[in-house]
C-alpha cells in the first residue's frame, strides 16, 4: 500500500471504486449506443467543455475538506469574465497583463470570502450565498445585464482551440491544476490541516495550528481558479458575459460529493474528485450523442437530471448498503465500532458547514 | 420489605465480538443511593444505557418496579420513571431555562398547546427546591457549566423520577454546588426514590452511598454495604480500589526526586479579564512539578489558556528562560516551547477520526516537515517511537484516535506535546476519566519528564493526585493565587482550606 | 425587547427606507402599483416562511425554487386541462408534499446533510421540469386568474392570505408543542432525543410542511397571471433564505421568528423598487441583495461574539 492510501478509510475506497465502475459503465454504454463517442475529436471535445467546471471542482474540494463550502464560484466566474472584458475593452490593456489582472481580481474576491469566513468567523454557506448574489450582481451591473464583450486577441482565442502534443491546451491546464491540488491535499501539511480542520477546528487550534490562516487558503484558491476558468470560458466562446459559469457551483459541489468527499469535512481525496468530474463530464457528453436523445434535443436536460439522480444515489448508497450489510451480517463489529465516532462527528458538526 | 425499584439479572450485551457486559446483576431499593464503581471500560456506561433503554441487552432480565420489561426504549424508560443526569448537560442552549424544563417534563401531543405560565411556575418551584439561583427566563447559553448541570438536576427532580441515574455529576461543580447536589440526592433518598450514583471520587461514595456495586470487565464483582447498621464504615478505600482493579495497588504515586534547576517560567502580575484571572505571580523551575489546585472555576484552566495563547493576557509579563515574551496564539506558544495538554481530550486533545500518528505529528509539522512537504516515513517513525515510549495500547500506530480508550487517548494527546520537546508542559486534569492502571502510568511518565528537566504545571481536581505528584502546590481561588504550599508537607486540609477560605 | 431586537432593527431599517422613499419618490406610494408589488411578493413570502421554519430546525432547503416551479407547471397543466382551480391546488400541494417527503426521508431517515440532499433534488426537479416543459409557458383558461374575482379582490385576498399565514405560523411556532419541538431540535438534536422528542419525525414534518407550502405558494403565484412561466421558481430559494437570514433566523438553528422572515422579505422586496424610484439602475438589485445578506450575517457575527464575551 502506498503511504497516502494507508490513511484513507475503507468506506471511501469503496466509494471511489464504485465511482470508477460507474465511469467505466458509462463509457462502455456510450461506446455502444452513442454516435462518435469514442473518436479523438469527441474526447478533446469533452475535455474542452468540462475543463472549466473541472477546475472549479478541483478548487472546491479543499474547501469542502475543511468543512466549508463555496457557493460563489460560478458567480465569481461571471464577475471575472466581465472584469476581463472591461480590462481589455474599456481600459485597453493588452491581453497578457489583462489576464493577470483578472486572476488578481479573482484572488481578491476569494480573499473577500476568506476574510468574512475566517476573520469574522461567519458560516461559509451563508457568506458565499451572499457573495453568490453579490458577484453575479456586480457582473450584471457592470454589463447593464446585456452587454457582451466580443472580439478578443486571436492568440487568446487560440487558447480555446489549439492542441499541444495531441491534447487541447485546456487538458494541460486542467492536468496541472489537478496535480497541484493533489499534491496540496495529499502531500503537504496544508492538506493535512485542511482535514484536521474539517474534523475539528477547535482541536486543530489546540494543536498549535493557525486555523484561520489555513482555512482562508482554499477560498483564495477558489477565487484564483474561478478567474482562470473564466479566461478559458471566454477563450472558448469568444465572448465575455455576465452569465458565465451560471449554475457551475452546483456541478462543482456535486462532483466533489460524488467523488466521496464528506460534506462535513475531514475525509476525501483528490483522485476521488477527479473520478467525480469524469463521471459527470462523460455523462453529459455521451447522453447527448445517444441518437434518440439527440433527436429529441434534450441532451442537456437529461444529463443534468442524471447528475442530480447520480448524486442522490451516491448519497444514499452507503446508507442502504450498510443497512443491507447489517441485515445479512451477523458479525457487525465494524459497523458498531464505526457508529459512535461517526455520529459524534455528525453531532458536533453543525448541519450547515460553518 | 418494599419491592425493588429496579432489578437486573445476568444482563449480557455484546457489540460484535466485544463483550461489553458479561452477566451483570444489579438491584436498586427505594430510598437507596447505590453507587456504581469500576474502571473505565468496565461496562458502567453500557449498563446505564441498558437501564435508560438506549441499548437492548442480548440476554438477561430487566425488572422495573416488580414488572419484567422487555424492549425498553428511551421514551418508555422515562415513562417508567427513570431519569438520567449525564456528565455533559444535554440542554437546548438557544432556549430559556423554563422551556428546557418544560420540554423535558411536559407530555404533550405535537399539536397540544404550550402553557407558558405553567412552565414558568414549574421552573421557579423546581429551581427553588434545589436552591439554585437561576432566573427561569435566562437562555441556557448564558449559564455556566455548573449552572447548566443544576438545571439538569431540576429536570430530573421535576420528572418525579423513581430512579435517578447520576453519571459523574460533580465533575464540573464547585464545592458549594456539590453541596447543593448532595442535598438533592439526600432529598431524593428520603422521598423514597432510588439513586444510581457513578463517580470516580471515592470520598463522595463514602459520603453519599448506602451500597456500592463494583463492575470489572463487564461483570458485577460484588455489591457491598458502605455502612453497617451501626453507621460504621464497612469498606475502606483500599479495599474498593482492590475490588475495582482486582489486584493490590501498592504505592500509587512514584517517588519525588528533588533535583530542581533554574527558573523556566516566571509570571508577574498576569491578568486576563476574559479568563477572569487577576495578578498572577508564579514561577516554575526545571525539573519541578507544580500542582495547580483549586475549585473548578477558580481560574486554573483559564491561566493555562493564557499561557498557551488561547486567551492572551491583558496585562502583566511572562518570562520564559529569562526572556520576556507575549503569547498571542497557540501557534506561537508551540514555537516558544510551551505545551498544553487540554482538559477535554475528546474535543481538544485528540482529533478522534484521525490516526494516532497524524495526531502525534500535528504540533510538530514545521519541525518534521520544514518545507511543508509531508514525509510519511519520518511521521511514522515518530509515531512508533511515542506509541512505544508511552505504552499506547492500539492495534497499530495507524489506528484512529477514536478507537482508543480514554487513557490511551490521553497518552496520544501527551505524545503530541512531548514531540514538540517543550520547555514547559502544562497538563490540565491529565487523569480525569482515566482508569486506575493508566492513571499510575501517566503519573510515572510525568515524573520521568520532570526528571529530564522539564518544567511541569499540573492542574488537577484530584486532591490525592495533587498531593502525591506536586513538588509545590499553587492553590487558586477566585482568579488569584491564594497560597503556594510545599508539596511534601502539604495536606488535603491545607490545600482545601486555601482553596475555600474567603478572602 | 431583547428577544425581538433583530426583528425591530430590520423594521426600523425598513421604516427609514420607506421614509426616504416618501420624501424623494412619493410615486412609490401610488395605490395600484404598490398593491401589485405586494401581491407579487406573497408566493415568495409563503416560501420564505417555510424556509424559515426549515432553518430554525437547523436544516436548509435550496430545492424550494425547483419545487415551486414544478408545482406551478403541474397545477397550470391541470387547470389548463379544465379541471378547475381546486383540483389544481390539490395537485400542486400533493406534488409539493411528495417532494418534501423525499427530502425529509433522505435527511431525517437516511441522516444525510440537507445542503447536499436539497442540492441534488434542486437539480433533479429543475431538470425534470425542463425536460418535460422545454421552456414552454402554460396558458391558463379564463376564470383562474384572481380566482375569478376582480383584480383588486384577488390582490386583497392574496395579501390578506399572506398576512394571516404569518400570524398563524408565528402563533403555531410559539404556542404548539410541535412548534417548540422545531426550536428544540434546531437548538440541539441530542438534547431533543434525551427529552423524548423524536427529532427525526420533527425534521421530516418540517420538510413535509415545506413541500406543502411550496405547492401552495405555486398556486398563489399561478393565479396572478394568465400564463405559467416554467422558470418562475428560479432563484426563489435564494430569496427565501435571504429573507430568513436578514430577519434574524440563526443559520445554526434554534433562533429566529417568522415575524423576522416577514420583515426581512419586506425589506428585501422594497430595495428593488426603491432603486428604480431613486433612479439607481435596476441591474444593481442582485448585488445589493448580496450585500444585504452579508450585512445581516456580519451583524449576527458581531452580536454573537459580543455575547460570548
Amino acid at each position: 500500500m502506498s503511504p497516502q492510501t494507508r490513511f484513507i478509510p475503507k468506506q471511501l475506497l469503496r466509494q471511489e471504486f464504485l465511482l470508477l465502475m460507474v465511469v467505466l459503465l458509462e463509457v462502455g454504454f456510450f461506446l455502444c449506443t452513442a454516435k462518435n463517442f469514442g473518436t479523438s475529436d469527441n474526447i478533446s471535445n469533452i475535455i474542452r467543455h468540462s475543463a472549466e467546471i473541472g477546475l472549479l471542482t478541483l478548487a472546491m474540494m479543499p474547501v469542502i475538506l475543511t468543512g466549508g463550502i463555496d457557493l460563489s464560484v460560478g458567480s465569481l466566474m461571471g464577475f471575472c469574465a466581465v472584469m476581463f472584458g472591461v480590462i481589455t475593452h474599456d481600459w485597453h490593456v493588452a491581453t497578457p497583463p489583462a489576464a493577470a489582472l483578472t486572476l488578481l481580481a479573482g484572488l481578491l474576491a476569494g480573499a473577500f470570502n476568506a476574510l468574512l469566513i475566517t476573520a469574522l468567523r461567519l458560516p461559509p454557506l451563508i457568506v458565499t450565498l451572499g457573495t453568490y448574489s453579490l458577484f453575479r450582481g456586480l457582473a450584471e451591473a457592470i454589463t447593464q445585464g446585456t452587454k457582451t464583450y466580443r472580439s478578443f486577441d486571436s492568440d487568446f482565442i487560440n487558447l480555446g482551440e489549439i492542441h499541444w502534443v495531441g491534447m487541447p491546451i485546456q487538458a494541460w491546464i486542467f492536468a496541472s491544476a489537478a496535480l497541484f491540488f493533489y499534491l496540496l491535499v495529499h502531500r503537504t501539511t496544508f492538506g493535512r490541516s485542511f482535514r484536521a480542520i474539517g474534523f475539528s477546528p477547535e482541536g486543530t487550534r489546540y494543536a498549535g495550528i493557525s486555523v484561520q490562516k489555513r482555512t482562508a487558503l482554499p477560498y483564495l484558491l477558489t477565487g484564483i481558479t474561478a478567474a482562470l476558468a473564466s479566461l478559458l470560458f471566454t477563450a472558448r466562446l469568444h465572448q465575455a458575459r455576465a452569465d458565465a459559469g451560471m449554475g457551475y457551483e452546483l456541478y462543482a459541489v456535486t462532483a466533489v460529493v460524488l467523488g466521496g468527499t464528506s460534506i462535513f469535512g475531514g475525509t476525501g481525496t483528490v483522485h476521488g474528485t477527479l473520478a467525480g468530474i469524469t463521471a459527470i463530464a462523460v455523462l453529459s457528453n455521451g447522453i447527448g450523442r445517444v441518437p434518440a436523445v439527440f433527436k429529441a434535443g434534450v441532451g442537456g436536460e437529461l444529463a443534468a437530471l442524471l447528475t442530480g439522480a447520480l448524486l442522490l444515489i451516491a448519497l444514499t448508497a452507503p446508507g442502504i448498503g450498510n443497512h443491507l450489510a447489517k441485515m445479512f451480517a451477523k458479525d457487525s463489529t465494524n459497523l458498531e465500532k464505526l457508529k459512535p465516532s461517526v455520529s459524534q462527528h455528525a453531532q458536533k458538526t453543525p448541519i450547515l458547514p460553518s | 420489605m418494599p419491592p425493588l425499584l429496579l432489578r437486573l439479572s445476568d444482563i449480557k450485551k455484546s457489540f460484535g465480538a466485544v463483550k461489553a457486559l458479561k452477566g451483570v446483576s444489579f438491584e436498586l431499593r427505594p430510598g437507596e443511593v447505590h453507587a456504581l464503581l469500576g474502571e473505565n471500560g468496565a461496562g458502567k456506561s453500557t449498563l446505564i444505557k441498558v437501564i435508560t433503554g438506549a441499548h437492548i441487552p442480548d440476554s438477561g432480565t430487566l425488572e422495573i418496579s416488580g414488572g419484567i420489561v422487555s424492549h425498553l426504549t428511551p421514551t418508555r424508560s422515562q415513562e417508567l420513571g427513570i431519569s438520567c443526569i449525564y456528565q455533559q448537560p444535554a440542554l437546548f442552549s438557544d432556549l430559556s431555562v423554563s422551556e428546557n424544563i418544560g420540554l423535558r417534563l411536559e407530555k404533550n401531543g405535537p399539536f397540544g398547546k404550550v402553557n407558558w405560565k405553567q412552565r414558568h411556575k414549574t421552573a421557579v418551584a423546581l429551581l427553588q427546591r434545589i436552591g439554585a439561583n437561576i432566573r427561569p427566563e435566562t437562555h441556557v447559553s448564558e449559564l455556566s457549566m455548573p449552572e447548566q448541570q443544576l438545571v439538569e438536576i431540576a429536570c430530573a427532580l421535576g420528572s418525579g423520577a423513581k430512579i435517578v441515574i447520576m453519571d459523574e455529576p460533580t465533575a464540573s461543580l464547585t464545592r458549594s454546588e456539590q453541596e447543593l447536589l448532595f442535598g438533592v440526592v439526600r432529598d431524593l433518598r428520603t422521598s423514597g426514590a432510588g439513586v444510581i450514583y457513578i463517580s470516580h471520587r471515592l470520598e463522595e461514595i463514602f459520603a453519599l452511598a448506602d451500597r456500592v456495586t463494583v463492575l470489572r470487565d463487564g461483570e458485577s464483582v460484588c455489591t457491598r454495604s458502605v455502612r453497617s447498621a451501626a453507621g460504621k464504615n464497612e469498606l475502606s478505600e483500599d479495599e474498593l480500589i482492590r475490588l475495582m482493579v482486582g489486584r493490590d495497588v501498592a504505592s500509587i504515586y512514584p517517588p519525588r526526586e528533588s533535583a530542581r534547576g533554574e527558573v523556566i517560567l516566571e509570571l508577574q502580575n498576569i491578568s486576563c479579564a476574559a479568563g477572569r484571572i487577576r495578578d498572577i505571580n508564579l514561577s516554575v523551575r526545571a525539573g519541578e512539578v507544580l500542582g495547580l489546585a483549586g475549585l473548578v472555576g477558580a481560574g486554573r484552566t483559564e491561566l493555562a489558556r493564557v499561557l498557551f495563547g488561547i486567551t492572551p493576557a491583558d496585562s502583566g509579563s511572562i518570562h520564559l528562560d529569562g526572556r520576556e515574551l507575549v503569547v498571542r496564539n497557540p501557534r506561537q506558544a508551540v514555537c516558544l516551547g510551551i505545551a498544553y495538554v487540554p482538559e477535554d481530550r475528546r474535543r481538544h486533545g485528540v482529533i478522534l477520526p484521525m490516526p494516532i500518528t497524524e495526531n502525534i505529528s500535528m504540533a510538530v509539522h514545521s519541525k518534521l516537515f520544514p518545507a511543508q512537504w509531508l514525509n510519511f516515513q519520518r511521521e511514522r517513525d515518530l509515531g512508533k517511537r511515542f506509541v512505544h515510549a508511552l505504552g499506547i495500547k492500539a492495534s497499530s500506530p495507524d489506528a484512529l484516535g477514536g478507537s482508543l480508550s480514554g487513557g490511551n487517548q490521553q497518552k496520544v494527546s501527551l505524545a503530541r506535546w512531548l514531540a514538540t520537546e517543550p520547555r514547559l508542559l502544562i497538563l490540565d486534569e491529565p487523569t480525569q476519566g482515566v482508569d486506575v492502571g493508566a492513571k499510575s502510568e501517566i503519573h510515572r511518565i510525568i515524573r520521568d519528564l520532570a526528571a529530564k528537566g522539564l518544567a511541569v504545571i499540573m492542574i488537577s481536581s484530584d486532591l490525592p493526585e495533587i498531593l502525591g505528584m506536586s513538588d509545590r502546590i499553587a492553590v487558586m481561588r477566585e482568579g488569584r493565587i491564594a497560597e503556594i504550599l510545599d508539596g511534601a508537607s502539604a495536606s488535603a486540609q491545607s490545600v482545601m482550606s486555601a482553596a475555600l477560605r474567603s478572602a | 425587547m431583547k428577544t425581538y431586537f433583530r426583528e425591530l432593527s430590520v423594521l426600523v431599517t425598513l421604516a427609514i427606507l420607506l421614509v426616504i422613499l416618501a420624501i424623494f419618490a412619493p410615486h412609490f406610494y401610488e395605490w395600484q402599483p404598490l398593491l401589485s408589488r405586494l401581491t407579487a411578493q406573497v408566493p415568495a413570502l409563503i416560501l420564505a416562511l417555510g424556509v424559515g421554519i426549515v432553518m430554525i430546525s437547523r436544516q436548509i432547503d435550496i430545492s424550494v425554487g425547483s419545487q415551486f416551479g414544478l408545482c406551478a407547471v403541474l397545477a397550470g397543466t391541470v387547470a389548463a386541462n379544465g379541471y378547475g382551480l381546486p383540483t389544481a391546488l390539490a395537485a400542486a400541494v400533493s406534488a409539493g408534499t411528495l417532494m418534501g417527503a423525499l427530502n425529509g426521508w433522505l435527511i431525517a431517515g437516511m441522516k444525510l446533510p440537507s445542503i447536499v440532499v436539497t442540492l441534488a433534488t434542486m437539480v433533479t426537479w429543475a431538470e425534470v421540469l425542463r425536460l418535460f416543459q422545454q421552456g414552454k409557458f402554460v396558458n391558463l383558461p379564463a376564470g383562474i386568474q384572481w380566482f375569478g374575482l376582480s383584480q383588486l379582490g384577488g390582490q386583497i385576498f392574496l395579501i390578506s392570505f399572506g398576512c394571516v399565514t404569518v400570524v398563524v405560523g408565528a402563533h403555531f411556532l410559539k404556542t404548539r408543542s410541535l412548534g417548540r419541538y422545531i426550536y428544540a431540535v434546531g437548538s440541539d438534536a441530542e438534547a431533543a432525543r434525551l427529552s423524548g422528542i423524536h427529532s427525526g419525525w420533527v425534521t421530516f414534518s418540517v420538510f413535509i410542511l415545506m413541500g406543502v407550502l411550496a405547492g401552495l405558494a405555486a398556486v398563489l403565484n399561478l393565479v396572478q397571471s394568465p400564463q405559467v412561466d416554467p422558470k418562475c421558481g428560479v432563484g426563489l430559494e435564494l430569496r427565501a433564505i435571504a429573507a430568513g437570514v436578514v430577519g434574524g433566523i440563526a443559520v445554526n438553528g434554534g433562533r429566529g421568528t417568522l415575524w423576522g422572515v416577514f420583515v426581512g422579505l419586506l425589506l428585501l422586496s422594497t430595495i428593488n423598487p426603491a432603486l428604480t424610484f431613486l433612479h439607481v439602475e435596476a441591474y444593481w438589485e442582485k448585488a445589493i441583495q448580496g450585500l444585504v445578506i452579508l450585512l445581516a450575517v456580519v451583524a449576527d457575527g458581531f452580536r454573537v461574539r459580543h455575547h460570548s464575551r
